[in-house]
Order: C-alpha cells, then sequence, then structure tokens
C-alpha cells in the first residue's frame, strides 16, 4: 500500500501534529488544558528541588575539600 | 557539574539568589509576559504556570553560569599570580610617598 494511503489516517487519529481546517480549533482560555498545566507546574517544582539538592551539594563538597566541615 | 572539572569544587558555591539567576529569571518572566501579549492575552494574569516555568529555567540556567563564571576568572585569577610569582623582576616593588612628601607646605593667609 502506498505510504500516502497510510497517512491519510493521521488527521483523524493525531490531531497535534496535524492541523487542517476540519478538526483545528481556537485555543479557549476558559478550558485549560490541565495535562500541560500540571506538567508545566511539576516541572518546575522538579526545578527547584534540583537546584536546591545541586546547591546543598556544592556547599557540602566546598567544607569538605577546604577542610572547614 | 557538566562542563566543570573537578578542581571547581573547591570554590565556594555561589548563593541560590545571585546576579545571573535574577537577571535570567526576569528575563524568562519577560518572554512569558511577551508570549502572552503577542497572543493578545492579559500580560500578567494569564499562563501563570507558563511564567513559572520560565522563571525557573531562566534561575537554574543562571545559577550555572554563575558557577561557570567563577571557575573562569578563577583560573585567570590562578594564572596570573603564577605568572606574578615567576617573574618578580618584572614587578618591582614601587616607593610610596606619603602625602606630606609631596605635598607643597600650607601658609595660611587670613
Amino acid at each position: 500500500m502506498p505510504l500516502g494511503r497510510l497517512l491519510l489516517r493521521t488527521s483523524t487519529v493525531n490531531k497535534m501534529i496535524s492541523r487542517n481546517s476540519f478538526v483545528a480549533s481556537k485555543p479557549d482560555p476558559s478550558k485549560p488544558n490541565m495535562l500541560r498545566v500540571g506538567l508545566a507546574f511539576g516541572s518546575t517544582a522538579f526545578l527547584w528541588a534540583l537546584l536546591f539538592k545541586q546547591h546543598s551539594t556544592d556547599v557540602h563538597e566546598y567544607k569538605t575539600r577546604n577542610g572547614l566541615q | 557539574m557538566g562542563l566543570l572539572p573537578d578542581e571547581a569544587k573547591v570554590l565556594p558555591p555561589p548563593g541560590i539568589v545571585n546576579r545571573n539567576s535574577v537577571w535570567f529569571g526576569l528575563c524568562g518572566w519577560a518572554t512569558a509576559m511577551l508570549h502572552n501579549s503577542l497572543n493578545r492575552r492579559p500580560a500578567l494574569k494569564a499562563g501563570v504556570h507558563r511564567q513559572a516555568l520560565f522563571i525557573t529555567v531562566g534561575w537554574f540556567i543562571g545559577y550555572h553560569l554563575t558557577k561557570y563564571e567563577n571557575y573562569k576568572y578563577a583560573t585567570l585569577d590562578r594564572d596570573m599570580n603564577e605568572y606574578i610569582r615567576l617573574h618578580p623582576n618584572e614587578f618591582p616593588e614601587k616607593e610610596r610617598k606619603t602625602f606630606a612628601e609631596i605635598v607643597e607646605p600650607f601658609h595660611p593667609i587670613r
């Protein structure tokens, strides 16, 4: 089967990559995409935790290497 | 540390709040607000998750950039001091004069 025939299905199955005028819609601010919001806040919290952990590791390394503690 | 060698751990780490972090965080916030205004949304009240994420990414990059900057300056200082130590004839001690020796005597005319 030619590849074009296989790709015809994508517009119904994969709405994120292929937006044509039959399935596209204006982004609606009253209905937030909670998955994306959750991911954004989750990665924010993750990055802050990573930063604080890296900082405390650095402080500990500095103290041990200079014999302060 | 990805880009920093092991010897960089001898240096004191920058604080969580440091110049580069604050600047990059503010730049991230400005980017998020610009994104809001270009999509005709209220600049401050819309997309708070996006603003938080951009500020955090900026802050994170700023912290690591400060660490890298500290290391680079420390290596430059070390090389400079090592050069000064190895070439003492190029850095003679300059004779210092006090102001009393340079300034002319003061005769008040009142």
